[in-house]
């Protein structure tokens, strides 16, 4: 395929000086570069741009299609929590227009990595992250061609009725519903049903305190290390100084935790409330 | 220092006691009490029942006196005042309810309050806190103890700490045993979890309700053990002062319904919980919708249908029970409608956990993520709150379900979600403490009964065998399954095997050693992080000396003397209560914030240019504008850093005309410098901060205009108002207020003296034309 995008480079460079074949030289290019994004559409709903094929597929001029391109940064050591949430709503949005029958070649969702394509943002001289912007078929993108993040939020809803406005392709989002949580609790539940059926002769162990004293346990210990917080802010596992290369695991305010330390936390608190319970059972037992 | 030391010593001798009182009551420590039983066995004492209570009453006393004392820190440093923002409206109908009487306090319609809407003030608070200061002080006063609405406020918190160290020794004394009981009032005297809430000054609901959970709680479990209507109906009034103290009062109403359902599903049905549920549901129900704020909530909200729910679940569990008694051959239909009625209960308690993760795990409106309380909780908060005995009481429950009867049932079901909606809210901290204090006393007490006894009351079985004997004489009623086969008689007639002393001196010494280390830490937290009024501030040089900043206690002052008595005042909801409170002075929003609609309005004033807001303040009919700014002294908490809030909360009313994108730079940041977006540099807020501050040189190393707050150099150092000037600025330029400029007179339209036209002018016309010829 990269020996295909060479030709049509090649071709579309030492056509330049031959003005009678142009307009049939870009005709066969733009519909290569279509029958492109076409295929990699198919392939994945949101089609992953580096700065070579941005330059190619979307700088160049010949082109009749709108594209709308998500600037992220996701490699986890950019820490960007929201491109992530952005990153999830996006794929929603391009998975509708892609399975939708309204399908066409007029508009396509691409992005744009910062770790792939740096020099792009550069180019547009962007510094934030996410951003989504329109190109459109026609012309360079205008003011509100940029969507405005800050303002709309990244839900997907939103961001169709934004692309309805720029490009005139109306996307009905589907959201595929969310049965992680259902099938987990029937999983939890299938799984004491199950355990329960095949005790059923001695159900004794459902008054087995132990068990239910461990479940207690380790539950009062997951809330006091702040599993929660991190469950509600999603913070990283740890922290790496770009400029040192130093990895700390405990943050340095109290506002913030890292995962990491929670997990310290819990070890210790494990390790206190063991100590405190076995030095009073110790004579008991 | 002083209360450093009254702290420590306490915890010193509680600890200890706590120790020894077990071990004298060893083996009676049964449910009914604990004082009176006198089978004493420590050495030397003649007559151990008698000085058991008296070191019980000295313990208590000490503890209550220590917790009073350690909460005294502001009103020592500073004076008796009352803090914050929420205590000054608190005071303020404390204050009207003083003087005019109740009756007139629950029709008082409050015209200064929400200009020009008003606010009922009697149907929309919780009274219980101003009537219980109210009651005090007129008691007070017919004793001819003459002292000033305000103090009794101040001192309120501190003194119902006692109080709830008192009940929380009674509950736990129920669960466990005296000596736990003990170290449980003396933990809750000090640990900075309760202080927070409840420091002198800090006039608050939480101050007094967390007393009335806590004595709630005891005689729930009181009424469940004994199944006396008595008890049950001392239950239901603590109950009713909750509902009229704090809105936590769903807590209780959640919680108990949740340890019938537990003990229904653990088969441990019985009268007494029969008895004690159905009186408390019914007459805790009809209580609670006496209080005109709460009103026909019970009935209607989803909050309370597990209460509802349960009772049904209860009703229909002891209709079987007595058709099962009657009818031999129904044990099929039996099972039956257990499983059914079990549904349902189980659908009420789905909606309820629904209702709850819906209420305080998932709040994205900005007026309530903007409160820094609503937020989840990190480790370091739960470390900070409560010390040592937060790894503490994992241990403590652990001991509570090992020893399982119906009273630790509740409790460690209160353990559980109390540590839930701690670890989702900052603020729920203040629920989970109490429940910390007495496990972890439980926990310590145990340690200590292990370590600290003599060698020879060995022979006797240990304290934590009293909920067998507690469940064996209950034999008659009850289906007590659970835990009954395990049984570790054997092991305790197991004679002792020698625990050196060295060895027991050693865990002891450390016990203590974590004690004094909790205590020094409370001390030090209570003193630094919750003593300060936030009213007044104080600043340290360098040699240690203090400056205090009475800077808005000037310009409420400045404000009460020299305005109209109807003048209304503008200001971010925050400073809503302090203005009516201090400067007695219309205000517009405050921070009861039931109207997001009028804050969005004044956010809007204050986000937009002068001319815009101008126009928003005319239609308002505002005379001033109260802002603080912190710029010169470097005070954090000022309105420009709350400004971000301001826009979002005005960007949700009028997307149309504040946008939050404006107020950053292209690069997404909020700066006040002159690479500040220019929508900031001119919107009224940042006028009324910086204005005159461009000619103010702080030291000689900055430029002037030189924000320490923010560390930059304005931008916008020419700032000329047109629609207001300055009124006040105090000392410390952290309140300044802005007077409205009335509308000017109309321009005066110029009187030409009228002139009759000339024939000329017609002439002229005339003559028009002819020039295209």
């Amino acid at each position: 395929m990269f020996y295909k995008l060479l030709i049509v480079v090649f071709l579309a460079v030492s056509l330049q000086g031959a003005p009678a074949d142009g307009q049939k030289k870009k005709e066969t290019l733009l519909s290569e570069k279509v029958s492109q994004m076409m295929e990699w559409t198919s392939k994945r709903a949101v089609i992953r741009l580096n700065g070579e094929k941005f330059r190619r597929l979307i700088r160049a001029p010949p082109r009749n299609y709108s594209v709308i391109i998500m600037f992220t940064a996701l490699q986890p050591q950019r820490q960007c929590g929201v491109c992530k949430q952005a990153d999830e709503e996006y794929q929603i949005l391009a998975n509708s227009w892609r399975y939708s029958n309204a399908f066409t070649n007029r508009i396509f969702f691409a992005m744009v990595d910062f770790d792939e394509g740096s020099d792009v943002f550069q180019m547009l001289n962007m510094n934030s992250a996410p951003t989504f912007i329109n190109f459109p078929a026609k012309g360079k993108p205008k003011r509100a061609d940029t969507y405005e993040l800050q303002v709309r939020g990244f839900a997907a809803e939103q961001l169709a009725r934004w692309v309805a406005d720029r490009t005139d392709v109306h996307i009905r989002v589907i959201r595929p519903p969310n049965y992680a949580g259902p099938l987990m609790l029937g999983l939890l539940l299938a799984f004491i049903g199950s355990l329960a059926y095949v005790r059923r002769n001695n159900l004794e162990f459902l008054f087995n305190k132990n068990v239910w004293a461990f479940s207690a346990l380790c539950f009062v210990l997951i809330m006091t290390s702040g599993q929660m917080w991190n469950h509600i802010r999603g913070p990283p596992y740890a922290h790496k100084n770009p400029n040192t290369g130093q990895v700390s695991y405990i943050h340095g305010s109290s506002q913030a935790q890292f995962v990491a330390e929670t997990h310290i936390v819990l070890l210790f608190s494990i390790l206190h409330c063991s100590r405190i319970s076995h030095t009073a059972q110790l004579h008991t037992e | 220092m002083a209360e450093h030391h009254t702290a420590s010593d306490c915890k010193h001798k509680a600890s200890s006691n706590a120790g020894g009182s077990v071990s004298g009551n060893g083996r009676h420590s049964s449910p009914a009490g604990c004082g009176g039983s006198g089978g004493g066995l420590s050495g030397g004492l003649t007559q151990p029942a008698g000085w058991q209570s008296l070191l019980s009453f000295t313990i208590l006393f000490l503890a209550w006196l220590a917790g009073f004392s350690s909460r005294l820190f502001a009103v020592i440093r500073f004076e008796s005042i009352i803090h914050e923002f929420d205590p000054w409206f608190n005071y303020r109908s404390t204050h009207h309810l003083s003087t005019n009487g109740f009756y007139e306090f629950l029709n008082w319609f409050d015209e200064r309050a929400w200009y020009p809407l008003g606010r009922i003030v009697g149907g929309t608070v919780y009274p219980g806190l101003m009537v219980t200061a109210g009651l005090i002080h007129y008691i007070l006063n017919l004793l001819h103890v003459t002292v000033h609405i305000r103090d009794v406020c101040v001192f309120l918190a501190p003194v119902f700490s006692g109080l709830t160290a008192v009940s929380t020794f009674l509950l736990t004394r129920e669960l466990w045993n005296q000596g736990a009981g003990l170290l449980a009032a003396c933990f809750i005297a000090i640990v900075p979890g309760y202080i927070s809430r409840s420091v002198a000054g800090s006039f608050d609901n939480e101050g007094i309700a967390i007393f009335a959970l806590q004595f709630t709680y005891y005689l729930w479990v009181k009424s469940v053990k004994t199944g006396s209507v008595f008890w049950t109906i001392g239950c239901c009034l603590s109950y009713f002062y909750m509902v009229s103290a704090w809105g936590g009062y769903v807590f209780i109403i959640n919680l108990i319904p949740l340890h019938v359902f537990v003990l229904l599903l653990m088969q441990r049905f019985s009268r007494r919980l029969y008895i004690a549920y159905s009186t408390f549901y019914i007459v805790g129900l009809v209580l609670s919708m006496q209080i005109p704020f709460v009103g026909f909530q019970p009935i209607r909200t989803s909050e309370h249908m597990a209460a509802a729910g349960v009772f049904a679940l209860l009703q229909a569990y002891a209709f079987l029970q007595y058709l099962k008694d009657r009818l031999t051959r129904q044990e099929f239909q039996t099972l039956f409608f257990l499983g059914v009625s079990l549904a349902a209960g189980v659908v009420f308690l789905t909606v309820i956990y629904l209702t709850y993760t819906g209420e305080y795990a998932k709040i994205h409106i900005p007026i309530i993520a903007s409160v820094s309380e609503h937020q989840p909780t990190t480790w370091v908060s739960f470390f900070f709150d409560l010390h040592i005995l937060v790894c503490t009481f994992p241990a403590g429950l652990w001991f509570c379900i090992k020893n399982i009867n119906d009273e630790r049932v509740f409790v460690a079901l209160y353990a559980i979600s109390a540590v839930y909606f701690a670890g989702v809210m900052v603020r729920l901290m203040l629920t989970l403490t109490p429940v910390v204090c007495m496990l972890s006393a439980i926990a310590f007490s145990s340690v200590f009964e292990h370590y600290l006894g003599d060698d020879m009351k060995r022979e006797n079985p240990p304290a934590e065998d009293s909920s067998d004997e507690d469940d064996k004489r209950n034999q008659g009623n009850l289906y007590d399954k659970a835990g009954k086969v395990r049984k570790h008689v054997s092991e305790q007639d197991r004679p002792e095997e020698g625990l050196g002393p060295n060895i027991k001196s050693i865990v002891t010494m450390l016990m203590l050693m974590l004690l004094m280390m909790f205590a020094v830490h409370c001390t030090w937290v209570t003193s630094n992080a919750y003593s300060s009024p936030s009213v007044v501030l104080a600043s340290y040089n360098h040699d240690g000396s203090r400056n205090i900043l009475d800077d808005f206690r000037e310009a409420y002052y400045w404000l009460r003397q020299n305005t109209d008595e109807h003048a209304r005042v503008m200001s971010w909801w925050d400073y809503g209560y302090q203005i009516a409170g201090m400067a007695n002075r219309t205000t517009l929003v405050d921070n009861n914030t039931w109207n997001n609609s009028h804050i969005a309005l004044v956010g809007k004033a204050m986000s937009s240019n002068e001319s815009a807001a101008y126009e928003i303040m005319k239609s308002l009919d505002v005379d001033y504008v109260l802002i603080i700014f912190g710029g010169v002294i470097g005070y954090s908490g000022d309105d420009i850093n709350k400004f971000l809030w301001m826009v979002r909360i005005a960007e949700g009313e009028h997307p149309k005309d504040i946008r939050e994108s404006d107020y950053f730079t292209p690069q997404g940041e909020f700066r006040v410098d002159k690479a500040g977006s220019p929508t900031l540099l001119n919107c009224l807020m940042y006028k009324m901060s910086y204005y005159r501050f461009g000619e103010m040189q702080l030291d000689f190393r900055t430029p002037p205009g030189f924000d320490r707050t923010r560390n930059a150099e304005i931008g916008n150092k020419d700032i000329r108002l047109k629609h207001l000037e300055e009124a006040f600025t105090s000392e410390h330029w952290l309140v300044r207020i802005y007077r409205v400029k009335k509308q000017e007179n109309r321009q005066a339209l110029d009187h030409k003296l009228r002139n009759i036209a000339a024939k000329q002018k017609y002439t002229s016309k005339k003559v028009l034309p002819s020039r295209f010829h």
